[in-house]
């Protein structure tokens, strides 16, 4: 027992899902072979900013990175939360990238979790702050957590390559979660949006909104999709613009799809750049391209879309010792590594069955019986 | 239930009333009250309340009743059959404890059980089995049975009276749960005053009830008859513990635990007889309680330390209850208890040995063989009973001995045996079972033949083919797993494979001959039957078997990919294309497997990846196994290798949740496109979109979904096997009907559960609520919120019933670890040889399951308060020895309490009568546990040795309590406002520290450190050359200070808390022997002779204050001259002689004599009338007042009767209006 027995991993896959749940559990980790074989070997700037984050966010955790920095040792602490805290997210990743293990974090925290995160709020690749709001809380809701205190404000979009966004959030403790039975889906009843424009013509927002609609318009009448027209100080560093969207059922279910256009990042890109200044995709075909996105999402089925199921699957290991049962579409392979990561970590294995009729796959577990631990007792 | 065994045959005594006595009068008086009460009742409108204030409170007051009756409903979450109930006896030596078992276990199964040895576990009636366990008598078997005790029987000498034991029980009770408690009271034949018997009685039943709460049981035991106790007694006292509710503890049902009632060493002998000392492998069985336990979950056995599980094995129940086995009277009778430390029952245990007990009319093996025998084989009797006869000899159950001779087989290399098992484990694509294999039954009772697969192989006797065929039946029961739809090239190939395995089974036999590792047989999961007569014949050679494999090997390789011995084989054969195929055929056949199921998909592949998290070393293991692997292979195997199954072999992908494809998207402005979801929309068909909700409720088909899933890593897809489905038709309509009818189950029993709970909801009204989740379940009642809590309890537990109920076994195991109430066999590796050595079976084994964190060590915050009956207060730092959880452990707190400002400020010694906090570090526990504290453990103590009661707060890992600090410091220059400040600080480092920070001096001027002194002002070294005194510090004051003043800076500096923890160790010491940890500075210091050191400094003496003088004030020459007249000081010479006007006589004038001598006169008379008149108002004073007293008197008397009467009435009134109210 005196001495640390870390529990050994490869790679940097999985990396949030890896450190959320070893903090959880606290299991200390050992990561060895980060982007070991690339020309730039070590840990990733985002990859970084997440070990900070963690590390702000927690009492008295351990990281320890080799000067290659491709062996990680982490011995978590335990998280305290708390409020008045800012973080940089950098520009490699968005907000998004860190809000998904942050939601989790901030719930089985000691206190309350207020803290503000800068970065890129909107990219293609993470979800964006507007799906949180619209789809991500919702979800939590699901699992027992008050909705009165999940807050993310916007403050300011920033997109890539030069961020300048900000939200504020804010999470509420709990106790335990609570198993859920989430198996209907429900018919989709409204769908719902918002389209931001930063640092370019208002224009393009409404382009996107009138392309989208043209799509639904066909299966549901009752669409309605916000302009977020950004100016100045609040617009971010970068020109961009992007729309998220979210289709709400009859049971309770938000499924959203959600995009971003903007110009690339990175240092080594910068002299395509001018050239690349004219390749963004038409704001009309953005909008056309995410309503299909959403419908396919929708085709697919389940309770959640597929950039949720990651974080649903989280939420139904870590509930008390009850059953769990949910629905999902076809599983995303980051779905299927959360299923491991989770099997690995919390010893929770989920029964999977396919359910041919609908092309979806219902998925059930017996909780980890997670408690937060580190809340005070009066 | 239980009370039918010994009551039967007896006539009850009729009841017989009372005609005289004092319940006999209470009877009356109770009867002639109601007359009364019906007489009042005619005028009802008397007794109507007049107040609505008292009406207002009394309402109140029984609402306030009501809610304090109500617990906060805690959850059950054993959805097993329930362990055995444990009773544990407990009391002060020579009480009358091991009788007590005796006569309760006589009373229960007839049988006298010579000696208490261990948990002796009994049926007490058709639903409800108990295990009596006596508790030992020491301090730490006390805190061991408080923490597994569900109820627990205080025996209390009656003719001595309460004993410390008793009390210390009864709060260690409380720290950890505080189950059932019963108090017996024995040694009451030692009075032979009746009276004096009955007063007794009465004292010691309000002190019992004074210590638990008023009205608990206090059980009396009148005396001995024959040496034992009275029948009657017994059997009321056994119809007590049946009647028994025994309520959940939040500790108990979050961790499982097992109270050991069998313990074996199962070390291999050959490691014994190297080294006697070496650390033992030990088996240790016991019923599971408290929840689920789960393949990877770490144990602590108390007493001994944490360890991870090896292995766990559910066991047949060894004492089922009579509803599960019934079928012949008398040998149910029998089977009525199970004792196997006790020298009763089948098992006799002993240190170094087990015995099994037979007797003989009981033997019935010998008549199986012999019916079957004669049919098949009729020389094979003789050789069945030797057989089993030489298993009675045998130390160690079989599937110990399968495992160890395991790895004697493979003596020669024993690591790469090992190895090569943890590789197979990594690449089997069937999840590991754990099976019952049975052991006890063979063995323990030979005449059952209830299991299957006695039968089957009925012409078999050597245990070995038993095992055998058990393996192949599990094989089946794999294959009923897997859709049997193969088409016919596969099943060719399968016939193929089933040659190989055949071979390959061959050869495992010859493992078995020694021994076999019953998880190869198990994993093999694509078997025939068939085989079992080919492996009959060659079973006994066991080397032709071993070259039979050698020569297996170096022909076709692609079979064997789950035995053990191969990889070395092959190593040593140093073939690479062999290995090449080898793993050929198993991505080959992985990749045929996949289609069956997702669950495999998910999980089974990434086994190889996911370095399991039960045991590093493994691991390591493993990894150096691969090392050495790669060291052989060529390049580009190496890389093959790494891809494995699912995982492309990049282990850094990024990670991203959204998976965003563009370029695949569909038109979605086509009509056919958009027209296919239109269903999903609320605009489109509401029936058509229920359906597909309900479809999936009912089809749990282990089907792939739609026609075909992409595997989404390796972009391979694979076809589902639709051509099948012809085939498959028969099994899946069999499938559906098994599903139905399980359906209906559910639904049948979720409407008894409705009618029960809520007669309102209609079943349509209820699915939704199933559906709906939580939201709608909410408004479901309004009958208050402590109903509604209940009942979502009892919805979510139906709910988990019946979705583990569609599981299989084996997926069920994996989802929900093994079930509360099975009977374990729990294998831990490495353990110290002293718990085998000291082993006392008296002592009980606790061995509890570790929760989530609770391995680590930390801070842990406590609220302490010390026990007003231990003695002395605790010292801050003092070691002490903490139960909590399941450990016990010596730590050093520091104890502290908590200021206004929310600033933990220590404490040197714990408070008096008030809590206060307590950190230690030690392994870390959950926030509400229980903390106890004891500082001494040894038994020959008088006083109370609980010294304190805590539980636990929070925990940090990082400790902050902080103590006061006072910096000194003298000025040693001094400027206007501005001076230097030496001594206070050591360095100007230290200066820097405190830059800022508020000081003071003794006559209260405040002040301000500000920066380091530089050297050219004023802090020049004494010598030239030397170097600058470091710390001294520039201070700002409000005032000048001088140089008499002390400088002081008072702060706070973090007070650090030990990192010591010291398990107790009790189990791996000799039991009579007292646990020595750390010792007390006290102790210490008693040991060594050493004075307590005294700072001289702080001893109190005489303050001597020197009488100041002050000088005379002395104003400049110059100034004076400045100075105006009157301020001036006015020099007047000193006159020796008085002036002329004070030294001159007066004479008076004879008139002025006379006027004088008048005045003087008629002074004296206006006095002395004066003071007569006072003297007299005086007297009348006097007699005012004690008239006034009189009359004071006279009208309190009147008062207090008048308020007496009119309480009187009061009361009167009240009384009225409670017996109205109550009527």
């Amino acid at each position: 027992m005196g001495k640390i027995t870390y529990k050994r991993l490869k790679g940097s896959q999985n990396m949030r899902q890896r450190l959320l749940l070893a903090t959880l559990k606290s299991t200390p980790v050992l990561i060895e072979d980060i982007h070991a074989g690339d020309t730039l070997p070590g840990l990733r700037p985002h990859e970084i900013s997440l070990l900070r984050l963690f590390e702000k966010l927690t009492d008295d955790c351990l990281i320890e990175i080799n000067e290659t920095g491709t062996k990680l040792k982490y011995k978590p602490g335990i998280i305290v939360g708390g409020s008045h805290l800012v973080h940089d997210c950098g520009f490699s990743r968005a907000i998004g990238y860190f809000l998904e293990p942050l939601i989790l974090l901030g719930l089985f925290a000691r206190k309350t979790l207020v803290i503000i995160l800068k970065g890129i709020t909107n990219d293609s690749k993470d979800p964006s702050v507007d799906t949180f709001r619209s789809t991500t809380f919702p979800l939590l809701r699901h699992f027992g957590v008050p909705s009165e205190g999940l807050k993310l404000e916007i403050k300011s979009r920033g997109v890539s390559p030069h961020g300048g966004g900000e939200v504020h959030l804010t999470i509420p403790t709990v106790q335990h979660l609570t198993a859920t039975m989430w198996t209907d889906e429900g018919m989709v009843k409204r769908i719902r949006g918002e389209a931001f424009t930063t640092r370019v013509s208002v224009q393009l927002g409404n382009e996107m909104i009138y392309a989208a609609r043209g799509i639904f318009n066909r299966l549901l009448p009752d669409v309605y999709i916000a302009s977020d027209y950004r100016k100045r100080l609040e617009a971010g560093n970068s020109p961009g613009y992007g729309i998220s969207l979210v289709a709400e059922t009859t049971s309770g279910c938000c499924i959203s799809a959600d995009t971003t256009v903007s110009y690339p990042r990175g240092d080594e890109e910068e002299d395509i750049e001018d050239e690349g200044k004219k390749e963004l995709i038409p704001a009309a075909d953005v909008g056309e391209e995410l309503a299909s996105v959403l419908l396919e999402e929708i085709e697919k089925g389940g309770v959640v879309d597929s950039t949720h199921q990651g974080l649903l699957f989280l939420l139904c290991a870590l509930c008390p010792k009850d059953v769990s049962k949910v629905r999902v579409g076809k599983l995303s392979p980051y779905g299927i590594e959360t299923l491991r990561e989770i099997r690995d970590f919390l010893d929770v294995q989920f029964v999977i069955k396919p359910d041919p009729s609908t092309g979806t796959v219902i998925l059930k577990c017996w909780g980890s019986g997670m408690k937060n631990l580190s809340r005070k007792t009066t | 239930m239980a009370m039918d065994i010994g009551a039967d045959g007896q006539s009850h005594k009729a009841h017989r009333s009372r005609h005289s006595g004092s319940s006999a009068k209470k009877k009356t008086k109770a009867r002639n009250k109601e007359q009364n009460s019906d007489q009042k009742q005619q005028n009802p409108k008397a007794f109507a309340f007049r107040s609505n204030a008292k009406a207002k409170r009394l309402q109140s007051r029984a609402i306030e009743k009501e809610q304090r009756r109500l617990h906060l409903p805690v959850i059950d979450r054993s959805y097993g059959e329930l362990p055995p109930f444990v009773v544990v006896v407990q009391g002060p030596p020579q009480v009358g404890k091991s009788l007590l078992i005796k006569s309760l276990v006589k009373h229960y199964t007839k049988h006298n059980l010579p000696e208490v040895r261990g948990p002796i576990t009994i049926v007490s009636g058709k639903q409800r089995r108990l295990q009596f366990v006596e508790c030992p008598n020491d301090i730490n078997g006390m805190i061991d049975a408080a923490k597994f005790a569900d109820l627990a029987l205080l025996l209390i000498d009656g003719s001595y009276g309460f004993e410390m034991e008793t009390f210390e029980f009864l709060n260690i009770l409380q720290v950890h749960g505080f189950p059932k408690v019963m108090g017996v009271l024995t040694h009451l034949d030692k009075f032979k005053d009746v009276k004096k018997l009955k007063k007794t009685k009465q004292r010691l039943k309000h002190r019992f009830w004074t210590e638990i709460y008023d009205g608990a049981k206090l059980f009396y035991l009148s005396g001995l008859i024959h040496g034992k106790y009275p029948k009657r007694e017994v059997h009321n006292l056994a119809r007590f513990i049946s009647v028994m509710k025994f309520p959940p503890l939040s500790w108990r049902t979050s961790h499982p635990y097992i109270l050991v009632d069998r313990l074996e060493d199962v070390t291999p002998p050959e490691r014994l007889q190297m080294n006697s000392k070496c650390d033992r492998n030990v088996a240790l069985y016991g019923y599971l309680r408290g929840c689920n336990l789960k393949k990877g979950t770490k144990v602590h056995i108390a007493g001994v330390g944490d360890f991870s599980l090896a292995g766990v094995t559910g066991l047949s129940d060894p004492c089922p209850l009579p509803s599960a086995a019934k079928k012949k009277g008398l040998r149910d009778k029998e089977k009525l208890f199970y004792a196997p430390m006790s020298g009763l029952g089948d098992l006799l245990y002993d240190k170094d040995a087990v015995y099994i007990n037979i007797n003989d009319h009981f033997v019935q093996y010998s008549k199986v063989d012999e019916m079957e025998g004669t049919t098949n084989k009729g020389n094979k009797q003789d050789v069945g009973e030797a057989l089993v006869k030489s298993l009675q000899t045998i130390k160690n159950p079989i599937d110990e001995k399968l495992e160890k001779s395991k790895i004697s087989f493979f003596s020669q290399n024993p690591n790469s045996s090992l190895e090569a098992e943890d590789h197979n484990r990594g690449s089997d694509e069937a999840p590991k079972l754990i099976r019952d294999i049975e052991p006890l039954k063979q063995y323990q009772s030979n005449g059952e033949e209830d299991e299957s697969d006695f039968d089957l192989d009925g012409s078999e006797s050597s245990d070995q083919d038993e095992s055998v065929s058990e393996g192949a039946m599990l094989k089946n029961e794999g294959r009923n797993f897997q859709e049997g739809n193969a088409d016919v090239s596969e099943r060719l190939g399968r016939v193929k494979e089933q040659v190989e395995f055949h071979n390959g089974r061959k050869r495992r036999k010859a493992i078995f001959g020694d021994g076999v590792d019953h998880s190869n047989l198990k994993s093999t999961d694509e078997e025939n039957e068939g085989d079992e007569d080919d492996d009959d014949d060659d079973d006994d050679d066991n080397d032709e078997g071993e070259d039979d494999r050698s020569n297996e090997d170096n022909e076709s390789c692609s079979g064997s990919e789950f035995s053990d011995g191969d990889e070395e084989d092959l190593k040593s054969q140093d073939a690479m294309g062999n290995i090449s195929k080898w793993r050929a055929s198993l991505v080959e056949r992985a990749s045929k497997k996949q289609n069956t199921n997702l669950m495999q998909l998910v999980y089974g592949k990434s086994a190889s990846i996911s370095n399991t998290s039960a045991n590093e070393v493994k691991d390591n293991g493993e990894n150096e196994e691969s090392d050495e692997d790669e060291f052989f292979k060529p390049k580009g195997q190496r890389a093959k290798n790494s891809i494995e199954g699912l995982n492309g072999g990049n282990i850094n992908t990024e990670d991203c949740s959204k998976c965003a494809k563009f370029s695949e998207l569909k038109n979605w402005k086509e009509e056919e496109v958009y027209e296919s979801i239109r269903d999903r929309f609320v605009t489109g068909d509401w029936s058509k979109g229920a359906l597909r909700n309900q479809m999936s409720e009912a089809k749990t088909e282990e089907d792939d979904m739609d026609g075909d899933f992409e595997d989404l890593e390796t972009g391979e897809k694979y076809e589902s096997h639709q051509k099948d489905d012809s085939s498959n038709g028969g099994i899946q309509k069999e499938d559906d009907d098994a599903i139905e009818e399980r359906r209906l189950k559910k639904l049948a029993l979720r409407a008894k559960f409705d009618s029960h709970y809520d007669g309102s909801e209609s079943p349509e009204e209820e699915t939704e609520i199933q559906n709906g989740g939580k939201f709608h379940r909410s408004q479901a009642n309004d009958s208050g919120y402590y109903d509604k809590l209940k009942e979502e309890i009892e919805l979510q537990k139906q709910i988990n019933i019946a979705e583990l109920e569609d599981l299989d076994e084996t997926t069920r195991l994996e989802i929900e670890g093994l079930r509360t109430g099975m009977y374990l066999r729990l294998e831990v590796q490495d353990v110290p040889f002293e718990m085998i050595e000291y082993f006392d079976p008296c002592h009980p084994i606790l061995v509890g399951g570790i929760g989530l964190g609770e391995e680590n060590i930390g801070y842990m915050q406590t609220r302490l308060k010390r026990h007003r009956w231990h003695k002395k207060v605790l010292k801050t730092r003092d070691p002490i020895i903490v139960s909590i959880g399941w450990r016990r452990y010596q730590t050093t707190p520091v104890y502290a309490i908590e200021d206004q400002n929310g600033r933990h400020r220590m404490l040197k010694y714990t408070p008096e009568h008030m809590h206060c906090l307590a950190m230690f570090w030690g392994p870390l526990a959950p926030p509400k546990t229980g903390v106890l504290a004891v500082q001494n453990l040894s038994n020959n103590q008088a006083a109370f040795r609980i010294i304190a009661t805590a539980y636990v707060l929070e925990f940090n890992h990082a400790a902050r309590i902080v103590k006061k600090i006072k910096l000194v410091g003298y000025p040693c220059k001094i400027f206007k406002k501005t001076a230097l400040i030496k001594d206070m600080f050591t360095s100007d480092l230290e200066v820097a520290r405190f830059e800022g920070a508020a000081i003071r001096t003794v006559s209260g001027i405040r002040g301000q450190v500000k920066k380091a002194a530089k050297e050219e002002i004023g802090n020049q070294p004494k010598k030239k050359g030397g170097h600058a005194r470091e710390g001294i510090a520039r201070c700002t004051f409000e005032d000048r200070i001088l140089m008499s003043d002390i400088v002081f800076l008072r702060a706070w500096t973090q007070v650090e808390v030990p990192q010591f923890y010291n398990p107790l160790t009790t189990s791996l010491q000799p039991r009579q022997k007292t646990w020595q940890g750390m010792k007390t500075v006290t102790e210490l210091r008693r040991e060594h002779n050493l004075p307590i050191p005294v700072n001289k400094d702080s001893l109190y003496k005489p303050i001597e204050r020197k009488p100041r003088k002050f000088n005379p004030l002395v104003i400049p020459k110059a100034l004076q001259a400045d100075l105006p007249f009157e301020s001036k000081p006015k020099s007047i010479p000193h006159q020796k002689r008085p002036l002329l006007e004070d030294r001159r006589a007066v004479v008076m004038e004879p008139h002025e004599r006379k006027v004088h001598a008048l005045v003087q006169h008629l002074q004296l008379i206006r006095n002395d009338k004066m003071k007569k008149r006072k003297h007299k108002e005086e007297q009348k004073r006097k007699e005012v007042e004690a008239q006034r007293a009189r009359d004071e008197q006279v009208l309190r008397k009147r008062r207090r009767e008048e308020r007496q009467e009119r309480y009187r009435e009061q009361d009167k009134l009240k009384k009225k209006i409670r017996r109205h109210v109550e009527a």
